[in-house]
């Protein structure tokens, strides 16, 4: 290609690239407007004259307030943990269920595949006033186990409708192999198979591992005390109250409880797409 | 001898499909019975109860539902949630496509739009809408800002969550803007999975791009497009996290749905008989959404 043609091409093409970023402006702005934000001082915030999208005076003030806020360390492990133990869970019930139901033929397997999807798909906000009440009689509604039980409901129907989609396309024969070589069928099935769904299986983690990280309803109506918050409840708490708004903490919150979920997610790019389709839980 | 016919009794349950898979299955099961069935039976009984925090619960028949249909705040809120669910979805599934197509021509750094172009939908929505309240904050409003201040496009501030029409539009607003990544990329993986030889061939044949997608590409991802569109409805019309964050159901319960007024029935104001009946309320729409959901995806695993 010599230069005239690679002119022409970029001239062709300029539209496209236009369109592009005006799509990437309007889908990307909030991050860029609450992360510069989240670096300007109280008086700035509110100052709208010359260049707003720059701040002229950086500084940390406001990610300083945040970390220094009280319990704020309490509701990120709180979130953490919560988000890491049900996932672990959940993938390991889903696991089981997933398989079973792709796998297996025994009586009640196509209607267990359809009692999950139904599960799967019903909305999150419509069971939480009889769960707050179950839990209530149990003596667990106020404290973190709410989270821990509950988590898992949105979870397991999400994880196994996903990997029984991995599990129907896992070639039988290297399982069925390995049986006639003597191993037992728990231990083909842990040798063989699960290996070759494990693109599945960390799918199904990091959409688990999001989900619970991003959850509201629940935290919001099944836990009470400053020590059971999580990440969103807790900052809301201390920096949103009604319509006062701490900004600056706020918008600091923002870019930071954004940070792990972009890390994970720019490591796995691909999969997050391939398991997109499946992935469908927000609306 | 009890040990070896015990592990051999146990290594054949294990063995069979007809055993393995209910003992695969039954840990899942019984947690979803417990922690889902459960529940919602239990809601539909609260529902038909004077059930409030604190008190016992009395059977009252239909006495919730008739209260309930007889207020402005129900109505509100069914008129409110169907409003929010179908402007969003059909501007979700416009501008998805649009994306999508704008997105399946070969650029340089396509991986890289992709990501970040789904960086709405994955990340926090508390934080995110915490943003946006930011953004459309009554006073110090940058999209206000920009339009009066700097571009002088409007004399006035626009009202964005202050006015009961603005409100449930910027709520609809940030909805396609959290659920556009989404519906695009899925929708492109759709049509990328179309065979580009029937697509040259009907060009060949003298079809334009416009005729050609819709005589070929749609109808073979429309599958994909109906699954992703109904799973969004069910989403969306369950939603709680935008309105709840947002606007919290105001002003004047302009924009509260069925989750939020559930929420604001029983765990604000300790109705707990009364709220479960507006989730029931929801009931009807869901059971179309899910069977129409059935079907389409039982189609799909059989074609």
């Amino acid at each position: 290609m010599n230069a005239s043609q690679i002119a022409r091409k970029a001239i062709k093409q300029a539209p496209l690239y236009l369109a592009l970023a005006a799509v990437l402006i309007f889908l990307l702005f909030p991050f860029y407007w609450g992360f510069i934000t989240s670096l300007k001082t109280e008086a700035e915030i509110y100052d709208f004259t010359g260049n707003f999208l720059i701040p002229k005076a950086p500084t940390f003030n406001n990610y300083f307030l945040l970390f220094t806020t009280k319990n704020y360390f309490v509701w990120f492990w709180n979130t953490l943990f919560v988000s890491l133990v049900t996932t672990v869970i959940s993938v390991i019930i889903s696991v089981m269920a997933g398989f079973a139901i792709a796998r297996l033929k025994f009586r009640g397997a196509a209607l267990a595949g359809t009692l999950v999807f139904i599960t799967y798909i019903a909305p999150k906000g419509f069971l939480f006033v009889p769960l707050a009440q179950i839990l209530k009689e149990w003596g667990l509604l106020g404290s973190l186990s709410a989270l821990y039980i509950t988590y898992p409901t949105f979870l397991i129907p999400f994880c196994t409708w996903l990997l029984s989609g991995y599990f129907a396309n896992v070639p039988h024969e290297p399982e069925e192999c390995a049986m006639v070589d003597g191993a037992s069928r728990i231990g083909a099935i842990v040798r063989i198979t699960l290996p070759m769904a494990i693109s599945g299986i960390i799918t199904a983690g990091i959409f688990s591992f999001t989900a619970s990280w991003n959850e509201l309803v629940y935290s919001i109506a099944l836990t009470s005390g400053e020590q059971n918050r999580m990440l969103t409840t807790g900052v809301m708490g201390a920096f949103a109250q009604g319509d006062f708004m701490v900004i600056g903490p706020l918008m600091a919150a923002a870019t930071v409880s954004s940070v792990p979920i972009a890390i994970l997610y720019f490591f796995f790019t691909d999969r997050f797409v391939s398991g997109l389709t499946a992935g469908a839980t927000k609306g | 001898m009890q040990t070896p016919t015990l592990s051999a009794k146990i290594s054949r349950l294990l063995h069979k499909d007809s055993t393995l898979g209910p003992i695969l299955l039954s840990p899942g099961f019984l947690f979803l019975a417990v922690m889902m069935a459960y529940p919602f039976f239990y809601a539909i009984y609260l529902s038909f109860t004077d059930k409030e925090v604190g008190g016992a619960a009395n059977f009252t028949g239909f006495e919730n539902y008739e209260k309930l249909f007889s207020t402005t705040l129900f109505a509100k809120t069914v008129v409110n949630s169907l409003v929010y669910t179908s402007i969003a979805l059909v501007l979700k599934f416009s501008c998805g496509m649009a994306l999508a197509l704008l997105l399946n021509r070969p650029f340089i750094g396509q991986r890289f739009a992709k990501a970040l172009m789904l960086l709405p939908w994955i990340l926090p929505t508390a934080f995110s809408t915490m943003i946006w309240q930011w953004i459309f904050s009554p006073a110090f409003s940058v999209v206000n800002e920009v339009l009066v201040n700097k571009l002088h496009l409007i004399s006035q501030p626009l009202p964005f969550l202050r006015d009961e029409t603005w409100a449930m539009g910027s709520l609809i607003f940030i909805n396609l803007w959290r659920g556009l990544p989404f519906f695009a990329i899925t929708f492109l993986a759709a049509i990328q999975s179309v065979s580009n030889e029937i697509i040259e061939a009907s060009r060949i044949d003298g079809a334009s791009p416009w005729q050609s997608f819709w005589l070929i590409v749609f109808p073979a991802i429309l599958p994909v497009v109906t699954i992703v569109m109904l799973i969004s409805t069910i989403g969306t019309l369950g939603d709680f996290d935008l309105p709840f964050l947002l606007t919290r159901g105001g002003p004047n319960n302009a924009t509260t749905m069925f989750a939020l007024t559930t929420y604001n029935l029983s765990l604000g104001s300790g109705l707990i008989g009364l709220g479960s009946a507006v989730t029931m309320t929801m009931f009807p729409f869901l059971l179309v959404l899910i069977i129409a959901s059935l079907i389409n995806v039982r189609r799909q695993q059989q074609g």
